[in-house]
């Protein structure tokens, strides 16, 4: 038979979540009626949600603690997509609100010769960043984490997104490099700058089944053919 | 600042941008905590993403109360939920459905950091930080913590209920001074 300094000791247990499934069926059906372990349920209670803000992941610990700079993005996604299906008619056809908006373009005189272009050129665009988005969020791309971001690909394309990046200084940018499988030497790929907020995500026009690395330099505006820097991500594939 | 319990009935009502400013106020306590309890980078992103798509999808879980308190009752039990995959022994779930109670939990956690925590945590004795730590992130059972450090279990549940009043104690001196 326990004793109630026994039982006050197994609540703490309890509130820390260490009891087995029957233990804690005791201890919980114990405080429905025991109004001085329930005291001390609630006494012990935050100490143990306080434990968890020890491990809080920010400035205290190093960003290599921080979550990688595509959850935010995955997650709202999901969210917002659903927040769109909501409040866009599934019955309304896509070409009804694009009739809709060349109907108001053609009224306020926007129409012009070169709006095939411009539409192509956005239509061309709209894809792309919806492939984008796609491919960032589906749970079967693959992730190579490094310190300060991720490579992640999906079927053949390949993206670089990286966080807490400072912005260059006048006259230099970032320049990403691919190792080809079996190659001695990186090739320059693309060049970038991140956003104020120190994000870039960025597609490289490469096929991401031929290469084993891809890295990331500081280089001069315009890049260079072969890193001048010391590269500050690489990650193999 | 807008409070967390106001966001939280935005978002029953579908408001995606409440949820987004509850997701940048306690993604990295949750984070923080999976990474802590899985030691994977990878599944504590896949754990703090769980948990958010599941306040999202059901708002109604959280039954008021201090939101933080409620949030770390949910991460902790996904990621163990992650550990039980690996071990046949993993201890139980902490109670979700109980509301946060009591007038620390109320006024201080809203305030609180991880810094004070440390501090707070760094004043126990180590027989009272160390089965307190390898029970709240190590996902293992109070007996599972008796083996390891190599004392009685009745020792271990004695020093855990005294750890935890005493940084109950630390925490709330440290906020009502």
């Amino acid at each position: 038979m326990m004793t109630h300094d026994e039982m006050l000791d197994s609540v703490a247990a309890y509130a820390l979540g260490l009891l087995s499934a029957d233990e804690a069926k005791v201890v919980a059906a114990h405080l429905e009626t025991c109004e001085r372990c329930r005291e001390e349920y609630r006494f012990l209670q935050p100490a143990v949600t306080a434990l968890a803000y020890s491990a809080e992941a920010g400035a205290a610990t190093s960003s290599a603690s921080a979550p990688g700079p595509l959850l935010k993005a995955r997650v709202m996604n999901r969210v917002r997509a659903e927040t769109a299906r909501r409040s866009v008619p599934r019955d309304w056809p896509a070409y009804a609100l694009a009739a809709a908006a060349l109907a108001l373009a053609i009224l306020t005189g926007l129409v012009d010769l070169s709006l095939n272009h411009r539409l192509d050129r956005d239509r061309a665009q709209l894809a792309a960043q919806a492939q984008m988005t796609d491919d960032l969020t589906a749970p079967d791309s693959r992730h190579y984490r490094f310190a300060g971001g991720e490579v992640l690909a999906r079927g053949d394309r390949l993206y670089i997104a990286m966080r807490d990046l400072p912005m260059p200084p006048p006259g230099r940018i970032y320049q990403a490099w691919t190792l080809a499988k079996g190659a001695t030497k990186v090739a320059p790929s693309v060049t970038f700058t991140p956003t104020r907020d120190g994000v870039a995500v960025i597609r490289l026009p490469e096929a991401v089944t031929t290469l084993a690395a891809v890295a990331v330099s500081n280089e001069p505006e315009g890049g260079s053919r072969q890193p001048t820097t010391k590269p500050i991500a690489m990650v193999r594939i | 600042m807008e409070d967390a319990g106001r966001l939280m009935e935005r978002v029953q009502a579908r408001d995606a941008d409440a949820f987004e400013a509850l997701y940048d106020r306690y993604h990295r306590l949750v984070y923080g905590l999976a990474l802590r309890v899985l030691a994977d980078p990878i599944a504590a992103e896949d754990v703090t993403q769980a948990v958010f798509l599941k306040l999202w999808s059901e708002p109604s879980l959280f039954r008021g109360g201090n939101f933080g308190a409620w949030i770390v009752r949910v991460a902790r039990n996904r990621a163990y939920d992650a550990v039980r995959s690996r071990a046949a022994h993993a201890p139980s779930d902490l109670p979700e459905s109980l509301p946060a109670e009591g007038s620390l939990e109320e006024t201080a956690l809203a305030h609180i950091d991880g810094e004070q925590v440390r501090i707070a945590l760094a004043q126990l004795t180590r027989e009272q930080r160390e089965p307190i730590e390898l029970g709240f992130f190590g996902g293992v059972t109070q007996e599972q913590i008796a083996l390891r450090i190599g004392v009685p279990l009745g020792t271990v549940k004695t020093r855990i209920r005294s750890g935890l009043r005493r940084l109950r104690n630390i925490l709330e001196g440290a906020v009502t001074v």
